[in-house]
């Protein structure tokens, strides 16, 4: 009894630290995008703020990446699709001997780095172009074309997954029979495998476009002129940050999260329909909810969480963040003032030191004030957690007491390395 | 059948429109987008960097200086072998072994637990969280992960608010948030082929191990590891190869003096427009990536067929 309990405490402490590792992130960098400090962080948390989406949706380099990437995508998509198809059906009919080393061909795109695809595209294709003559160059150093190429490599393979855990359940007699009541192979190929295969169709089309969307590893060797979206932001995350990128990222983290909730209702719906008819029962609504929502727990976060985002609009369009802002402001000049008077003494004493070298009490007694002055900021202040850091604030509390050796508390407190560090926020 | 005809065959069974346009399309896709690509980068790995104009010509030889470098180092330099580009080669190596292996142990608890305990509605919504972050884009996760661990960011202020520390810690040069990172990015792929494995295991089997008074430890040696071990392979693979030519996550999280080595490609390409030098790299991390999978594989006794099922 004991040591299952331990177990199951062991077990959601797992749980918590795998979800949190594997959440946690995504949610630090979705709440930086409301921080209105100009580098991306939540801990001296300074005004709640829309401004960043504001500059987001005025970036011309994103939308047009995004563009790109749409196009791409598209491209991708249609390409990917047929070839993962067609491969997948010819898997089912390739000769056995033949059959695992075709396998091994059309998966290893999936094992090959990216890196190497995208090379391998690149110098491929500039080979051609230079066999072919300049007339051809400029389409096929085209970057949406390489990208469509390049990218389709391996997102082929995914595609040719799905389809073939669903051929598996395909029963080919089907369109034997097609075929001996007098249709043509296009026709038993319309008419049969392809109403089959929509469903599979349909994830494969949202797989390829989601892969090729995020591809970082080739498309950065293939883009030429039309960079996507993806290398885009990997340019601003590598050259100077700012808090826009997290609100581009929040978007996606609720569209991911809308879609996911979305598609989980509608299968646990459908599926609780099943079971209502198979029992010959119709379903009733609750007394409170639609019988949409009912034992429906995606569904009704779904509807909690559009609501969360609906409030979100609304304020964004009255909300102004100047008033705290300002405070900000000030208490920021406030802060560089005192740190300007705290360097000020510290020069004074040093050069009161250097006058009379010795004169212990003199030198302590000129100080003294500033002394008092210091550890009662951090009330005023919470929002410059950095600033007071317990550190700095471990070592003013002995400097207060006289008894302690003047010279080596003053030392910590106004060192360079002290300011510097502060500086840093 | 005495002779096998397997063209005929072919087109009989699927038409000839039906057929040919198959036919093209996986022609196309193996030949023009694999096959050709991989061989005219490894031909290309053995030629000189010429100007244009030279291409073609006489001093357009085959040659083996690309490769060389990496061993050697430019000819004329102090140390007999090219030290820092092969110090990149191993460090990236050995880190992506032991990123796949800090994978497994954090997914395979999960992966077991969510196989084992089908059907409850914790379940399903568990999965549907795993499956978020899986679209988030890379290029963010790694973002994500740069605001957490930077100089000022939140781990940093969180052990200086409670006093653990003195000093913000370095997590970017001691590339903690590196590897950090690379497990992140790629978790998933070694969770969903581990869990799809163990939720086919008949739970009838540990039950009747637990009955005749079996281990814990002896239930997963026994039955579930060597059961989910197409799984296992399966992640482990995608996760090796995806970490080992992984570039986003070394250019956003990496320190400044530790190099990934596709970053080495890559600076090859794109700085020094060096192309055959970055083929003979890449075909370097191509092949010696490949022989270690492989090398695992036949210890481990796994087929190339059980990858990405």
């Amino acid at each position: 009894m004991k040591s299952s309990f331990i177990g199951r405490v062991a077990l959601v402490a797992y749980l918590v630290i795998f979800f949190g590792y594997l959440l946690g992130p995504l949610f630090v960098m979705s709440m930086t995008a409301f921080n209105s400090s100009a580098f991306p962080s939540i801990s001296p948390w300074a005004c709640y703020t829309y401004e960043w989406f504001d500059v987001l949706f005025k970036d011309e380099r994103i939308l047009n990446g995004i563009r790109n990437s749409v196009i791409i995508g598209i491209g991708t998509v249609i390409l990917s699709v047929s070839m993962g198809l067609a491969a997948a059906l010819v898997l089912t009919q390739v000769w056995p001997k033949f059959r695992s080393t075709y396998y091994t061909i059309i998966i290893a795109p999936i094992l090959i780095p990216g890196v190497v695809l995208g090379i391998s595209t690149l110098v491929f294709w500039d080979r051609v172009s230079n066999f072919l003559g300049p007339s051809t160059e400029a389409f096929l150093h085209n970057g949406i074309f390489l990208t469509v190429l390049g990218q389709s490599t391996f997102i082929a393979s995914y595609a040719m997954l799905v389809f073939v855990a669903r051929l598996q359940r395909f029963d080919p007699g089907l369109t034997e029979a097609a075929l001996d009541l007098g249709a043509t192979h296009t026709q038993a190929f319309r008419k049969i495998l392809l109403p089959f295969m929509r469903p599979a169709i349909a994830s494969a089309a949202v797989l390829a476009f989601l892969a090729s969307f995020e591809n970082y590893n080739t498309t950065t060797f293939t883009f030429g002129n039309y960079p996507t979206l993806t290398i885009e932001l990997a340019q601003k995350v590598r050259y100077g940050i700012n808090p826009s990128i997290s609100a581009l990222a929040f978007i996606i983290v609720m569209l991911t999260i809308f879609a996911a909730l979305a598609n989980e209702a509608y299968r646990r719906n459908k599926q609780r329909n099943e079971d209502a008819r198979l029992k010959g029962v119709p379903r009733k609504a609750g007394r409170v909810l639609p019988s949409f929502l009912t034992g429906n727990p995606a569904a009704i976060i779904f509807v909690l969480l559009s609501f969360v985002v609906i409030t979100m609009f609304w304020t964004a369009q009255s909300y102004d963040p100047g008033e705290c802002k300002a405070r900000v402001l000030a208490e920021k000049q406030a802060l560089a003032a005192e740190r300007i008077e705290a360097l000020r003494q510290q020069r004074f004493q040093q050069r009161l030191e250097a006058a009379h070298s010795g004169v212990d009490i003199f030198g302590r007694s000129t100080v003294d004030p500033t002394v008092t002055e210091a550890p009662a900021a951090p009330e005023s202040n919470g929002a410059f957690g950095g600033v007071f850091a317990p550190t700095n604030l471990n070592s003013t509390a002995p400097a207060a007491e006289p008894e302690s050796n003047p010279g080596g508390a003053f030392g910590g407190v106004f060192a360079p390395t002290n300011l510097q560090g502060t500086d840093g926020n | 059948m005495s002779k096998p005809r397997p063209f005929s065959q072919f087109f009989r069974n699927n038409g000839k429109v039906m057929g040919s346009i198959m036919l093209f399309l996986v022609l196309f896709w193996i030949v023009v987008l694999i096959l050709l690509p991989q061989l005219s980068m490894l031909d290309f790995s053995f030629r000189h960097n010429l100007p244009p104009s030279e291409v073609g010509g006489p001093k357009d030889v085959y040659t083996l200086d690309n490769y060389k470098f990496l061993l050697f180092g430019a000819e004329g330099s102090d140390s007999r072998f090219n030290t820092v580009d092969l110090q990149v080669f191993v460090r990236t190596i050995i880190a992506a072994i032991a990123v796949t292996i800090l994978d497994l142990i954090l997914c395979y608890p999960l992966a077991y637990y969510l196989g084992q305990s089908k059907g409850k509605g914790i379940t399903r919504l568990l999965v549907v969280m795993l499956i978020i972050p899986y679209w988030i884009n890379e290029i963010l996760r790694a973002f994500a992960l740069r605001i957490i661990f930077g100089d000022a960011g939140l781990i940093n202020d969180v052990l200086l608010l409670l006093n653990l520390i003195q000093e913000p810690i370095d997590f970017i040069r001691a590339d903690v948030a590196l590897y950090a990172g690379l497990g992140y990015a790629y978790i998933l792929l070694m969770l969903f082929p581990m869990y799809n494995v163990i939720e086919s295991l008949d739970r009838n089997q540990i039950e009747a191990a637990r009955d005749m008074g079996a281990s814990w430890i002896r239930i997963h040696r026994r039955i579930v590891i060597p059961h989910a071990k197409p799984g296992i392979a399966s992640g482990m693979t995608m996760v090796f190869m995806l970490s080992a030519g992984a570039l986003a996550a070394p250019q956003i999280l990496g320190g400044p003096s530790s190099l990934w080595f596709t970053q080495l490609v890559y600076q090859w390409f794109n700085d020094s427009l060096n192309w055959q030098q970055g083929a003979a790299y890449a075909i370097v991390l191509l092949v010696s990536s490949i022989v270690i999978v492989l090398t695992f594989m036949k210890i481990f006794k796994v087929n190339m067929g059980d990858i990405g099922k």
